[in-house]
């Protein structure tokens, strides 16, 4: 409780206006419809606090915090999409330790609060663990969208289990149609998509403890396990009669552009694996809940691993240390700093507090709902690799699996490239 | 030499051609982006930008008016009725069309489609349409209507107007090019400044340790640009420079300097060299020499050299990303806006053809306004 | 408008700024240090002459010094250590790791091919540009236009490339122009000529091409060891590009085309490449143009004339008169180009990153700097490059060395 005192004196400090304002610059991967929300977030903390606070896109982010951070002109906030890289700086002693005190706020106010934590602390430069980084808006990534007047017109029922998934999927084959629509381009990132699938088929065919230790490098890229679910995506994306445009057209087709497939006249496509993010990219005027929804990536029911929920998350972290910085990060804490976005597009958190009925549409529930009806929650994977692996040799490494690599050779790269990263 | 092949008729002929068919191989491409950009998305999406003069068939997917709002009852029917191209707001004309995402052409305009029940629809080529039912039927949402529709050539300037004179976007664009002459014009003027000089000694004055130089200058030509950047930036930021138009200024010059230094020399070599001489006969300084002969003989040159590192500086997106762009988004540049877009509006042909448009007008009018001077210097440079 | 107005501001300052210590330099050494009278006029004068160059010269060797000097030397020093162990020095280890990841060979492998067809082809096509519309009327026009791509950045060609190599599904209308050109081949006899005949003829010409030069430099009389070094390398290097040749005019006789599906070019591994090199060869042909224009024009008419009157033909005029005598403005244009093309980067990383095997050592480079955050090995690519520049750099330093004496 006294944790939470604190935290509530430094929102009371923040909005009676004590701290003296500052420059802020806050520096994400968000562009264009994102950007424009999260602008809306900081304005609200602008007026709030009185800063002068400044968001910058960049859809290099990866490299461009880099260079700067490498250079020392970082941005005072970063928003990491990729634990992973976060883990780099703080090693590298980029990253500045949030308050006392945020640890136990997050325990106590985000559902799965431990987790959480443990996915923002990292070693600094001497080894010690420290929490750096706060998790604002969450994504579900274990979700098929699809068109439910195509299923209507088809008459498909959607689907509750793996098998009756890829029922369906040799039904849309057999009535002469293509059931997916998979697109890993990406610009610098692509192939990122396809990582997505490996992690979801991994966890609807091994236990958590394999995806743990998977993810850490205990076990190799080169482990059956893990070699078979990279073969359990090329089922799906490998077969030519299962993909819009054939199979060689996967690996180059912009995933912003893929899911328009499912709403061409006649339908390229009946299904699209993607996070709850991608209605940002259906066509214009698209009505989610009406016009496209979507189902849970159902789990092998044969295969007893409960219903696992893949998911991902941007978290926040002080990339140059100053008080309005610190400022921000416990305004996050607000539940209104969760609602201004929620009330927007594509944002779902796990902050308890927060009056759940100001979701822009009921989707988002439901969304929600898949959240808290996981028997497993997985962070994903690649965003928690070191970036030469999870934002490099996997990502180019699933290109090359998609165009045709055999998928024991592409694991093997890709353990060497982690290799060389020891 | 013209007049060695004119004899031959038939060859010139030929040659005629083959120019033509090169140089219209070397502009199709920019063309076609040219006109891609005048298009509106449907049509970029629906039949290649050489068959833009063409009418366009495409299949559409239209919606009938929501029944809740618009049904109107006739008997103990419902009706709603209305004009699929006015509701979305396009021009055309129905081909045929169906009910069913499975059965797209199931119908020719005119045709009535039988549904479930007593539910129906008639769609007719100019879109009028009319849907009856009974009350349950005629509820919810309207009924798709999937239509394969040729539509007549349209070309548009809303890409040019969105781009520029949207207010969410206009802004951005005209800071970006605001930023873009702002790192452009100093980052062309002074490397140009600092190479004469240098280029003058290394040509006409005699010194120990000038062919080393010159030698050193003709290798720094190659040195690939981006191993330098971090080592750079560190150093900026290490002297209190960091991000900023100075920056890139600096860094735009020293990148420029071998190539200014070794055009402006092999020219400057080739001056006459009895004016230089008689000029120091009279008793000119080196200085006098340089400002009031070799700089004016020395403009073509100079202005050819001031083209490529405009057009180099303005194209640029690496540099501008390592020594320009911080953290306040108050210093983008127009590369930068571009390859944003892209990375938003990835499969938007309409936005990216418009975008790179935009961001090849500046280079080009300049390109074919002061083309001869460039080509003056490249000689030069190159030609012995 | 702020900003123009400090651009404004620094151009005045900064030009006069260097205008400035030009001139006062240059005053304080004739007025102050050495004034070129009184009793040591002479002396002065003389030491006054011994300085100035280097006054000249200051600010150019200062930026050169540090924005290209030493980046490199930096870039040595990192490719020689390892930042995770906090810099220690470890040797080669660094290149040890970068010659066994497939990537960098596969890099090689592909800067090797951009290295022969890149500027083979941009100085084929501005040669040919430049002979064709050296005797037409509106040549100046064809040549400006051919030129154009010059003025583009790479950012927007990617953006039209990315355009012409647009894939749809086979049951829409293609909207790249190369797939609704590919579709209208069917394997008939048209297709047999334009894919089969025409490529390999091309390639044939090519191999001939090489061998004629090759036979060129090989024919050079001399004694000197340089030469002789010169002329086995040229030997094996064209022997190695004609077998080259001759292999892939067989390979595109015997491959059978997949007619009828859409392609997606930029993902075909091996010929993509190609599809990407095209980008760099459109915009460099109007520059080996230009060039190799002035050139021709630079060639006497009696030489012509003369073997017109022995009875040559117009083809035979233009390989036995015109290209032996511009030979050495062809080698510039194609070492220039090669610069160029050993520094791709944009076009690369903007089209493909260097996936679908397409990967350059500009962008394999960047990769392992900006993305794998692998300084070591990144540097070491750098200093590969570098080497591969070297050649190069070498001739460029004994040819102004020559034109020194």
């Amino acid at each position: 409780m006294k944790q939470t005192l604190l935290a509530g004196a430094g929102v009371l400090a923040l909005s009676a206006g004590m701290s003296a304002a500052e420059q802020l610059t806050v520096f994400g991967p968000w562009l264009g419809p994102d950007q424009a929300n999260v602008e809306q977030v900081l304005a609200d903390f602008a007026a709030k606090s009185g800063h002068d606070v400044r968001y910058v896109g960049s859809d290099a982010f990866e490299q461009q915090i880099m260079v700067d951070a490498e250079a020392g002109s970082a941005p005072n906030i970063a928003v990491f999409p990729q634990p992973g890289l976060a883990a780099d700086m703080a090693s590298r002693g980029f990253l500045t330790p949030l308050k006392a005190g945020t640890g136990d706020w997050i325990r106590d106010n985000y559902a799965a609060g431990q987790s959480w934590v443990d996915l923002g602390t990292y070693a600094d430069k001497d080894g010690n663990d420290q929490l750096y980084g706060f998790f604002y808006k969450v994504d579900v990534k274990s979700l098929v969208w699809y068109v439910p007047e195509n299923f209507e017109d088809a008459g498909y029922d959607v689907p509750t289990t793996m098998e009756e998934l890829k029922a369906l999927t040799d039904q849309i084959v057999a009535d002469g149609e293509t059931p997916w629509c998979i697109g890993l381009g990406s610009g610098g990132a692509t192939g990122w998509p396809a990582t997505d699938w490996v992690e979801d088929m991994l966890l609807r065919t091994q236990s958590p403890d394999i995806y743990d230790k998977w993810v850490t490098n205990e076990l190799s890229f080169t482990d059956a396990a893990i070699v078979g679910a990279i073969e359990e995506f090329g089922a799906f994306a490998r077969n030519d009669a299962y993909v819009a445009g054939g199979a060689g057209a996967v690996a180059s087709t912009d995933f912003r552009d893929s899911p328009k497939g499912m709403f061409d006249s006649p339908p390229q496509c009946y299904m699209h694996r993607q996070a709850s993010f991608i209605p940002a990219f259906f066509p214009e005027g698209t009505v989610v809940g009406e016009d496209a929804d979507f189902f849970y990536f159902p789990a092998y029911e044969g295969k007893d691993l409960g219903t696992p929920v893949l998911g991902a998350g941007t978290l926040w972290a002080i990339t140059n240390e100053n008080q309005a910085a610190h400022d921000l990060i416990a305004y996050l804490q607000e539940p209104a700093a969760h609602e201004i976005w929620m009330g927007l597009q594509g944002f779902l958190t796990p902050h308890k507090g927060v009056d759940t009925s100001k979701f822009s549409d009921p989707t988002l529930k439901k969304m929600n709902d898949i959240l808290l009806g996981a028997t497993t929650f997985r962070f994903d994977g690649s965003d928690l690799m070191p970036g030469g692996v999870g934002a490099g040799s996997f990502w180019t490494g699933m290109v090359d699996y998609a165009g045709g690599k055999d998928a024991a050779a592409v694991a093997q790269e890709i353990q060497d490239s982690w290799d060389a990263l020891k | 030499m013209s007049n060695i092949a004119g004899s031959r008729s038939s060859l010139t002929w030929a040659v005629h051609l083959s120019v033509l068919a090169l140089v219209l191989l070397w502009l199709f491409p920019t063309v076609g982006l040219f006109v891609s950009s005048f298009r509106t998305a449907d049509q970029i999406a629906t039949s290649g930008w050489w068959a833009s003069l063409g009418s366009a068939k495409q299949n559409v997917v239209f919606r009938a008016a929501d029944p809740d709002d618009n049904r109107v009852a006739e008997g103990d029917i419902f009706v709603v009725e209305g004009n699929l191209f006015e509701e979305a707001g396009r021009t055309g004309t129905i081909g045929v069309w169906g009910t069913s995402s499975r059965a797209i052409d199931a119908y020719v305009a005119g045709e009535t489609a039988e549904m479930k029940g007593t539910e129906q629809i008639t769609v007719a080529a100019d879109g009028a349409y009319r849907w009856t039912g009974s009350g349950e039927e005629i509820a919810g949402r309207g009924q798709r209507v999937f239509a394969t529709i040729t539509s007549p050539p349209e070309f548009t300037l809303e890409n040019y107007d969105s781009m520029l004179l949207d207010p969410s976007n206009s802004e951005g664009m005209a800071k970006a090019f605001f930023n873009t002459l702002t790192v452009t014009i100093p980052a062309t003027i002074i490397p140009i400044v600092i190479a004469a000089f240098a280029a003058y000694a290394l040509a006409w004055m005699q010194f120990p340790g000038r062919a080393l130089l010159i030698a050193l200058v003709v290798g720094l030509l190659v040195v690939p640009l981006q191993l330098a950047l971090i080592p750079l930036l560190k150093l900026h930021l290490g002297i209190g420079i960091g991000k900023g138009y100075l920056g890139v200024w600096l860094a735009h010059t020293g990148f420029g300097l071998p190539l200014a230094i070794y055009l402006l020399r092999n020219y400057m070599v080739g001056l006459p060299k009895d004016i230089i001489e008689n000029a120091k006969v009279d008793g000119a300084s080196d200085f006098l020499i340089f400002t009031r002969i070799i700089l004016p003989l020395s403009f073509p040159a100079l202005a050819s050299f001031a083209i490529f590192q405009f057009l180099w500086t303005w194209n640029d997106l690496l540099v501008a990303k390592v020594f320009l762009i911080d953290a306040t988004g108050q210093t983008t540049v127009m590369t930068n806006r571009i390859t944003e877009l892209l990375g938003t509006r990835g499969g938007n042909w309409e936005i990216l053809a418009t975008a790179a448009f935009v961001s090849i007008a500046v280079p080009l009018v300049v390109f074919f306004a002061l083309q001869r001077y460039l080509v003056r210097g490249l000689l030069a440079g190159s030609v012995k | 408008m702020n900003a123009a107005l400090l651009g404004l501001i620094t151009v005045v300052i900064g030009v006069g700024g260097c205008l400035g210590y030009f001139y006062f330099s240059n005053l304080f050494l004739d007025r102050v240090l050495f004034p070129p009278k009184g009793p040591n006029a002479g002396r002065n004068i003389n030491r006054a002459n011994q300085i100035r160059p280097w006054l000249f010269l200051a600010p150019a060797v200062f930026a050169l010094g540090l924005y290209l000097g030493y980046p490199v030397l930096e870039t040595l020093r990192l490719s020689l250590t390892d930042r995770s162990q906090d810099g220690a020095f470890v040797g080669l280890a660094n290149y040890n790791q970068m010659l066994s990841e497939p990537k960098f060979w596969e890099a090689m492998g592909n800067n090797m091919l951009w290295l022969i067809v890149v500027p083979a082809g941009s100085t084929a096509f501005g040669l040919l540009a430049a002979q064709l519309t050296d005797r037409i009327s509106w040549g100046s026009l064809a040549k400006s236009l051919i030129f154009m791509p010059m003025a583009i950045s790479f950012v927007g060609a990617s953006v039209i490339f990315k355009l012409i190599y647009d894939t749809r599904p086979e049951d829409k209308e293609q909207i790249g122009i190369l797939n609704a050109l590919w579709l209208k081949f069917d394997g008939g006899i048209g297709s047999a000529l334009f894919l089969k005949a025409l490529p390999g003829l091309i390639l044939l010409s090519f191999a001939a091409l090489t061998g004629y030069v090759a036979w060129l430099i090989l024919r050079r009389t001399g004694a000197s060891a340089w030469l002789w070094l010169g002329k086995a390398i040229s030997g094996v290097f064209a022997a190695w590009m004609i077998l080259m040749a001759l292999r892939a005019t067989f390979n595109i006789f015997t491959a059978q085309l997949p007619y009828g599906d859409p392609q997606t070019w930029l993902t075909l591994p091996f010929y993509n490449n190609f599809f990407l090199m095209v980008v760099l060869i459109w915009i460099q042909t109007g520059f080996a143009m230009v060039i190799l224009s002035a050139a021709l024009r630079g060639i006497p008419e009696e030489t012509v004339e003369a073997a017109i009157v022995d009875g040559a033909n117009p083809l035979q005029v233009f390989f036995r008169i015109k290209v032996p005598q511009i030979m050495s403005t062809i080698v510039v244009v194609w070492t220039t180009i090669t610069l160029v093309v050993l520094k791709v980067f944009d076009i690369v990383f903007a089209m493909t990153n260097g996936q679908w095997q397409t990967q350059v050592l500009a962008n394999y480079m960047f990769d392992k700097l900006f993305r794998a955050n692998d300084w070591g090995v990144g540097s070491a690519a750098a200093i590969v490059i570098m080497l591969l520049v070297s050649p190069i750099l070498v001739w460029n330093v004994y040819n102004a060395r020559k034109e020194m004496r």
